[in-house]
């Protein structure tokens, strides 16, 4: 059975090893440039040459940052091209007839077959995102947002977790369709709903958040890559203050809320410190902060991987017990 | 024909048209929002309340405006399920034997497939791109980025372009490989690698950049979007200077080339004393662009390219097919 998930795939995993291999030559080459343009600066800037490129620093090229941030749509790939025709092709040709009659069981068919592809994914999923957790590092480093959405997903275990499921879903699709190119619609359409729901709604409750509440005055940042949720400002009585356009702010404030003192902190030339009255009315103010702590990065991309592997595995039982019902 | 034409593809025209119909009134309804927000925030700043949230203004919801942006993605879809299987779906099944045995030639029963795969592919392209296109008024106006790559790429007349060329290229791929998978790979690849090729190293070449020199203590900024290709800081000989070197910088120039009486330390407003500004006189700031005026014109020269490239594939299917024994 190995033998014969050799001979069917391994065009396709030649091109895959050899895309693999095109990807992590220029990750490499253009990673190392990134991290030494990071330290020389990291030197600089401690050394007290002054900092300014760490906040504007574009590291990298923008054709391959451009790539890396592409990788968010490689687990999909997996499912559309191994995922979706492994039943779907053959039942399509008929040659599921063909399979199914051999003294090799359809369980154990569908075991060896599906298992092959799933050890593939990782491997696809792992590869891709070691390279990019690795030439993205100094740039979490100084941006400090590798909890945002969009970059969380691409860099940990999490893309592994989505090309586990990319496969599972397009293996289910097309055992159920028993035809590839839908099977293939599907699986695109799916796999982009679940991610996004995850990605947009659900992720943000995995724990609940931290809630800083602070003084306008002072501001507060917590440590390291942090995500942000939400923030504002609240009113004496506690309420979130509504933040109409109409108006000037100040420290977050629409200035309609303020004492005529403070006006002058939007005027031409505001003085370092607010007038005392002013500096009194803004001290009934409350600025709010909610937001994931750094330090949960980890347990966020292990509760993410566990939700698609639990997918996945759902997916596959739903497969099996479809096949091995189904006539021959 | 186009009775077998509309016989084959119905359902995919169904699921399309439901497709749109959502993709717009999602737009619409975010639109129309982020199109008041827009306006009362631009009311409220020519009456002098303050224009702080022009800039910061965020124009409609996250989720839609990454839907907007993911309309890159659009184009290639048509290939990828049109395109591919146009030709290679039927020689996989065996179908071409029976078509081509037909009354109809099979330079007809070619040119209405692939006729009606193209009007189908203009029309997709062009409902997507007028919705993100009306979507992104305001976001432009405001922002003034409607010519930087990326957002070049998803409106005005450019996502016809490349819908059609999707097209060609899945059908010349399903030609000739005459198998599904591959010819979908294929076509997944090479629209990404013409497009990538085109959008970063050949777009800023249609017309020769303007490049303006200015004092480097006055900033230049051109009217209206336009696309920023390259801006640094000259020494005295003409030679640019690295920006990538450490230190201190003074209007873009290193502090080190500088003489001590630019070496300042607080931060805030910094008025440099007569014997700096003297020498920063010596240095030239300058600014490499496409001008916004120029917007159209990329866009037509842009659309020509992906047009003459879909008609070459298609005249290669056409001349592989019409020789191909059946």
């Amino acid at each position: 059975m190995t033998w014969l998930v050799w001979r069917q795939h391994r065009v396709q995993y030649l091109i895959g090893a050899a895309l693999l291999a095109a990807f992590a030559a220029m990750i490499v080459i253009t990673g190392e440039q990134v991290s030494n343009q990071f330290h020389a600066a990291q030197v600089a800037c401690a050394a007290g040459h002054g900092c300014r490129h760490l906040g504007g620093l574009f590291m990298g090229s923008k054709v391959v940052g451009f790539l890396v941030i592409a990788t968010l749509g490689t687990p999909v790939l997996v499912g559309l091209f191994c995922g979706a025709p492994l039943v779907a092709a053959e039942a399509e040709a008929g040659t599921t007839q063909f399979a199914w009659m051999q003294s090799v069981t359809r369980k154990r068919w569908l075991m060896v077959k599906i298992g092959w592809m799933l050890l593939a994914a990782v491997i696809w999923g792992g590869v891709i995102s070691a390279l990019v957790t690795w030439w993205l590092s100094p740039t979490n480093a100084e941006q400090l947002n590798q909890f945002d959405p969009g970059r969380f997903d691409i860099v940990g275990i999490v893309p592994v977790g989505y090309s586990l499921f990319a496969v599972a879903l397009g293996v289910t699709a097309g055992a159920l369709l028993r035809r590839t190119l839908p099977a293939l619609a599907v699986t695109l359409a799916g796999f982009i709903v679940v991610r996004v729901l995850i990605t947009l709604w659900l992720r943000s409750h995995y724990m609940s958040p931290v809630t800083v509440i602070y003084n306008v005055l002072s501001g507060f940042t917590p440590k390291g890559a942090y995500w942000q949720l939400a923030s504002g400002v609240l009113g004496p009585n506690g309420q979130p203050l509504a933040q109409p356009n109409n108006t000037p702010y100040f420290d977050g404030i629409p200035q309609t809320y303020l004492p005529g003192a403070c006006s002058v902190m939007n005027g031409p030339n505001p003085p370092n410190n607010p007038p005392p009255a002013c500096a009194q009315a803004l001290s009934h103010y409350h600025a709010y902060l909610t937001y994931q702590p750094a330090d949960r990065f980890w347990t966020f991309q292990g509760i993410e991987t566990g939700i698609f592997l639990v997918l996945a595995a759902t997916l596959i039982m739903v497969t099996a017990v479809t096949l091995l019902r189904r006539d021959a | 024909m186009t009775w077998l034409v509309w016989r084959q593809y119905r359902l995919q025209f169904f699921l399309v048209a439901a497709l749109l119909a959502a993709f717009a009134v999602l737009i619409a309804i975010t639109g129309v929002q982020a199109a008041n927000q827009y306006h009362a925030a631009l009311a409220a700043c020519a009456a002098g309340h303050g224009c702080r949230t022009l800039d910061e203004l965020f124009l409609g919801s996250h989720a839609v405006g990454f839907l907007v942006i993911s309309t890159l993605g659009a184009p290639v879809l048509v290939g990828l399920f049109w395109g591919a299987p146009l030709v290679a779906a039927e020689s996989e099944a065996g179908t071409t034997h029976f078509a081509w045995m037909q009354s109809v030639t099979r330079r007809r029963w070619f040119a209405v497939k692939v006729g009606w795969m193209l009007l189908a592919a203009a029309v997709w392209g062009s409902v997507i791109s007028a919705l993100v296109t009306w979507w992104e008024g305001p976001n432009n106006a405001l922002q003034l980025n409607a010519f930087d790559t990326g957002r070049f790429d998803i409106m005005g007349i450019v996502p016809v372009a490349y819908s059609v060329f999707a097209l060609a290229l899945g059908i010349a791929a399903g030609a000739l490989l005459r198998r599904v998978l591959p010819a979908m790979a294929v076509t997944l690849a090479g629209f990404i690698a013409v497009r990538g090729v085109i959008a970063f190293w050949l777009r800023r070449h249609y017309l020769s950049p303007v490049t303006v020199y200015h004092s480097v203590t006055t900033s230049f900024t051109p009217p209206g979007s336009y696309w920023t290709l390259t801006s640094g800081v000259l020494f005295p000989n003409g030679q640019p200077i690295d920006q990538n070197t450490s230190g201190n910088v003074l209007s873009g120039v290193p502090v080190n080339y500088l003489p001590a009486s630019c070496n300042q330390t607080t931060r805030g407003a910094f008025t440099p004393p007569p014997s700096c500004t003297q020498a920063l006189a010596h240095f030239r700031g300058f600014l490499t662009y496409q001008p916004a005026d120029r917007y159209w014109t990329f866009q037509g020269i842009e659309t020509g390219i992906f047009l003459v490239l879909a008609a070459a594939l298609i005249a290669i299917t056409a001349v592989t097919l019409l020789r191909r024994d059946a």
